[in-house]
């Protein structure tokens, strides 16, 4: 079975845990085509997303975490690419994952409150970048906040799969797989084997 | 109304099954398949153009029927084509993962196509090393039918001079990407080869069909028939000269015998109706694959043949070999850093491995004997799967992920076992399939040889990745389980003696002359080559051997 798509089995794996899925109305910026037609989806398409897991203000919270994660900035991020909604879907179908999101994202508040006296989402960015930078970073990390950062760990392995399963995603990091190609595609400089001189990075 | 005789009765439609009926049916021969699942629809069954965001569960698999998954494969891009229905069960202490596809063409639907040649240094490994038997059969005598099998389905590749990986005849081979000029300079530096794969996909056009389109999704079924298929290339072939019946759905029990135990049909089971039919021939080709066609001949007990059909050597089953599979190591190459991504998956990263280099000059130059092969690999994929390997969060994050996105590297072992007395088939004496059929049973452990060979790669693999200036990221814990490579071989082993072997040279069994076994079960070990184009070569062979016997009029044709 050699060429298997490792990476294809990597992307199976994060999301090996998943549970059961019923009664789901749609998304409301995502379609699916799978035997449906699309034309039926974009039609029951709902106009604002009806939460299928989260209460209204964790929803909102995880709302504003993946947008700090891939935030919108010279390109589309997670707003645009309604990963809130799929994270909301993802944990609605996973039944490990419900009991720890939801701790977590009571753990983010209480810590807030401790913090600040106020709820993660009536923070400024700048104290919510606060917040996190302890949970996200290795040099910063603080005694205490293991759960902090596990919680944060999932959110942020959600909002990944989330977004670069998109179109949006996809063009963000101008992902091939979006072309075909007349012949087989051949490395632009045959003449630096070792990869020495390379143009400036692009990015 | 008489009884329908065909010529020949094919049980399986896969690489060897494919072949088979394809070369029967061609030389005017009446051909009846008996195929377990059903017939695919490439429109409905084959996604592979599809992109998560087109499916329900992005990609990742109905989590309703997620317990029931046989694997990576079993996704939303090829769905409803795995078997889940037919049981089989392990002895205790084996893990056996044994992804079936039994829908018409089995696995070459979905195949790594890579495609190299066994050479002598297969074939003679037992005169060179000691260990185990040399094959029946040597290279010069197998070559032809190599050249004639690539020849039909088109295969890419480059001349490599390489007695121990012989070179056949090739189209010509996939460009290398930005990563492959890297790792190669870095495989000069260590010694080891780093070349063009021998890959059954097209880089042109051939035999009637367009060369691929590079998009990558190749382990989810070709739309244009750009790598070979049974259901592309050689069931339209064998439906054309009208000489063919295909049952879908037909699950083969056991091969029934006349009155002097010679095989005269397969007994199988309508899964359609539930019933249990018959169906009569001159000869029998069993092709069910290794495992499959183990216990469908175990199963084929009568007066004549009290432990299963052809086996009075008491071999039938045993001698169950497999590769193993792992990732020795991956990291990334920072000098491709931020630069602009590139294609690298449009192989489906099979451009490129790293054939067997070790003990070539002498057998025992390592702590192991015989050798295995790598396939390298990544690059810009479907799904960045290392973003989250990135520290942090925002911006820079995102930046991150997009400067990383050309850099991963990643390298699979192939290892084969050694025969061992404790690795085999039998029969479980208790538990029955959905329709009563007792079940194959698998006794397995990988044994210590190929162990050493997994350490071994994983400390290469890491070398190279060094010497080509990269990073190692990590090396294999642990390989994949046994019965994920699909490559597992030698239920039914070829050899000239009849009191050692269950089949001959050809693939035709000691004991009953008109019964041929054209799979991986005849071979002898897995090699550190793939198996599929072996498959087809052999079974190319087989069926000349037993159409020669028709012409002959040794069996009298329908």
């Amino acid at each position: 079975m050699a060429g298997q798509d490792l990476q294809r089995r990597e992307m199976l794996r994060i999301m090996a845990t998943a549970a059961a899925f019923s009664k789901f109305s749609g998304f409301a910026k995502w379609a699916f085509i799978c035997s449906h037609d699309e034309a039926a989806i974009e039609r029951i398409r709902p106009e604002n997303y009806q939460p299928q897991f989260f209460s209204p203000s964790e929803y909102a919270t995880v709302e504003r975490l993946t947008e700090l994660i891939i935030p919108s900035d010279t390109t589309p991020g997670a707003k645009e690419a309604g990963v809130a909604e799929f994270v909301d879907f993802a944990v609605s179908v996973d039944t490990e994952r419900q009991y720890p999101m939801r701790l977590g994202i009571a753990w983010l508040n209480a810590h807030c409150e401790n913090l600040f006296g106020k709820a993660f989402l009536a923070l400024s960015q700048t104290q919510q970048v606060s917040v996190l930078g302890p949970l996200a970073y290795k040099a910063k990390f603080r005694e205490g906040e293991d759960d902090g950062r596990k919680f944060f760990a999932g959110i942020k392995e959600l909002t990944v799969a989330g977004f670069y399963t998109t179109e949006i995603g996809y063009k963000e990091i101008d992902n091939p797989a979006l072309k075909f190609y007349a012949k087989s595609p051949a490395c632009p400089h045959p003449n630096d084997p070792e990869h020495k001189h390379l143009p400036p990075p692009k990015w | 109304m008489p009884k329908q005789i065909y010529d020949v009765i094919v049980i399986g439609s896969g690489a060897g099954g494919g072949m088979a009926i394809k070369t029967l049916c061609e030389a005017g021969l009446k051909v009846c398949c008996i195929n377990a699942g059903r017939r695919l629809d490439p429109a409905k069954d084959f996604r592979n153009h599809r992109k998560p965001w087109q499916m329900k569960f992005r990609g990742f698999g109905d989590p309703a029927t997620r317990s029931e998954s046989v694997g990576f494969m079993d996704n939303e891009w090829v769905p409803g084509v795995w078997e889940r229905e037919i049981k089989y069960t392990t002895a205790p202490g084996t893990v056996w993962t044994w992804p079936r596809c039994w829908a018409v063409g089995g696995k070459t639907n979905f195949w790594g196509r890579s495609s190299a040649r066994f050479g002598d240094i297969d074939f003679r490994a037992a005169s060179l090393d000691g260990y185990d038997v040399d094959w029946p059969l040597t290279y010069s005598e197998i070559a032809p039918y190599y050249s004639r099998v690539e020849r039909m389905i088109g295969v890419s590749s480059s001349v490599q001079n390489r007695p121990s990986n012989p070179d056949g005849e090739y189209l010509p081979p996939f460009n290398f990407r930005c990563l492959d000029h890297v790792l190669q300079k870095g495989a000069e530096k260590i010694g080891v080869p780093y070349l063009h794969d021998r890959i059954a996909q097209l880089t042109v056009d051939h035999a009637g069909h367009p060369a691929c389109h590079f998009c990558g999704a190749c382990t989810t079924g070709c739309d244009t028939g750009s790598f070979f298929s049974t259901p592309w290339r050689f069931l339209p072939l064998a439906e054309a000269t009208k000489n063919l019946e295909l049952r879908t759905d037909a699950l083969a029990k056991n091969i029934l015998v006349d009155e002097n135990g010679i095989a005269s049909g397969v007994a199988y089971i309508d899964r359609k109706t539930k019933q249990e039919m018959e169906v009569y021939g001159r000869a029998v080709i069993v092709a069910a694959t290794n495992v499959e066609t183990a216990r469908i001949l175990l199963n084929s007990k009568s007066r004549h043949w009290p432990t299963g059909i052809a086996n009075s050597s008491g071999q039938l089953g045993r001698n169950l070999c497999d590769h193993l599979y792992g990732e020795s190591a991956s990291g990334c190459l920072p000098q491709l850093l931020g630069q602009p991504s590139f294609p690298d998956s449009v192989g489906d990263n099979t451009i490129v491995w790293m054939p067997r280099w070790q003990n070539l000059k002498n057998p025992h130059e390592e702590k192991f004997i015989r050798g295995y092969s790598v396939y390298p690999g990544g690059g810009c994929g479907e799904y960045p799967w290392y973003a989250t390997q990135a520290e942090g969060f925002g911006s820079s994050f995102k930046r991150e992920v997009k400067r990383r996105y050309p850099t991963p590297v990643s390298f699979t072992i192939q290892a084969p076992t050694l025969r061992m007395d404790t690795n085999f088939v039998d029969i479980d004496p208790e538990a029955k399939d959905a329709y009563g059929i007792p079940c194959a049973r698998i006794h397995f452990q990988w044994d210590e040889n190929v162990l050493k060979m997994w350490e071994h790669s994983k400390q290469v693999c890491a070398d190279l990745i060094r010497a080509a200036g990269g990073v190692v990221e990590s090396t294999g814990d642990s390989p994949n389980l046994p019965g994920w490579s699909l490559h597992d071989t030698g239920t039914c082993r070829m050899g000239h003696d009849p009191t050692k072997f269950v089949t001959n040279a050809f693939g035709q069994a000691h004991d009953v002359p008109n019964l041929y076994a054209c799979d991986a079960s005849v071979f002898l070990n897995c090699t550190d080559k793939t198996t599929t184009i072996s498959i087809m070569a052999f079974t190319l062979r087989s069926c000349e051997h037993l159409i020669e016997k028709f012409r002959r009029g040794d069996i009298k044709s329908a």
